[in-house]
């Protein structure tokens, strides 16, 4: 699996394209089957509980893409707070797993585990 | 030659911009989009008159429509301070009417860019927070995360600056 992430419109879904995947492989629900999951964050953001769940659903994944989301000022809601953190954490198992990390600043991609 | 730097706010974009610009060959020329909204804005905007004070700087104020910009002197160095401010600016006109800012701060950029041998341009990146903001504002993040690539892409060199710390991400340090 390959995780891909960046701030919000910073190119992660355009990078991943340029690995060969087209826009039927792309969805924002980890168990619908296709190859590649975007917008991860949202979901926690709904529901922080569910970062078990998420990470032995998208572990199988080929790409999964996320926003990095705990650079700013820590949000004053308690769901959106405990939905921020669980993106973060998310990221660190799934990056454990990765055979390689992409993070992604003005369209450009750095390595910063493995190879691809 | 054109140099984009990003980072977060307060992260040495400015200070690093300006010593670099003063390496580099004159007339220089500071280009600033920030319109002065407010204490917070005068604020910012004296310490950075400060900082440039005695470095050799033509200071043009212009908050839009980089691209009929004409320098007095061409083939110098300028820095344009910063795409997040000319994007708002370009976005968000003095009536409050909304447009896409895109097509107006990628041609002002390329414009000034002709007219000097060195660009550097000061971004910023707003879509590192899990902030949930008006449709408006998420209008905003997402239409300056284009420029930034679009902007990265022209460039010759783009550092994220960390600590004052710049990390090259395309290019070299010059």
């Amino acid at each position: 699996m390959i995780l891909i992430i960046g701030a919000e419109a910073s190119g992660k879904r355009e990078f991943a394209k340029s690995l060969g995947y087209s826009d039927d492989d792309f969805t924002t629900d980890p168990f619908d089957g296709k190859r590649v999951v975007y917008g991860v964050q949202s979901i926690l953001f709904a529901d922080h509980t569910r970062t078990q769940e998420l990470y032995d659903a998208l572990a199988d994944k080929e790409v999964v893409i996320c926003n990095e989301v705990g650079s700013g000022v820590i949000p004053i809601g308690r769901e959106m707070r405990l939905g921020r953190e669980a993106a973060g954490r998310l990221c660190v198992l799934l990056a454990k797993d990765a055979e390689a990390v992409v993070r992604m600043v003005c369209g450009i991609p750095t390595i910063i585990k493995g190879q691809i | 030659m054109i140099t984009l730097m990003t980072g977060g706010s307060a992260c040495g974009k400015s200070s690093y911009a300006e010593s670099l610009a003063v390496r580099l060959n004159g007339p220089r020329y500071y280009l600033a989009a920030m319109q002065p909204y407010g204490e917070g804005g005068a604020e910012k905007i004296a310490k950075h008159r400060k900082m440039r004070r005695g470095k050799g700087f033509e200071t043009i104020e212009r908050y839009r429509d980089y691209a009929s910009l004409a320098l007095e002197n061409k083939g110098g160095t300028a820095l344009l301070e910063c795409i997040c401010n000319l994007t708002a600016n370009e976005m968000f006109d003095d009536a409050g009417k909304v447009s896409d800012p895109y097509a107006r701060v990628i041609s002002g950029v390329e414009h000034v860019a002709a007219q000097c041998s060195n660009l550097i341009v000061i971004t910023n990146d707003v879509g590192s927070d899990a902030g949930v903001y008006s449709d408006e504002t998420m209008r905003y993040v997402r239409a300056l995360g284009r420029i930034n690539i679009a902007l990265a892409q022209m460039a010759d060199n783009v550092y994220e600056l960390v600590a004052g710390i710049p990390i090259v991400l395309k290019g070299k340090l010059i």
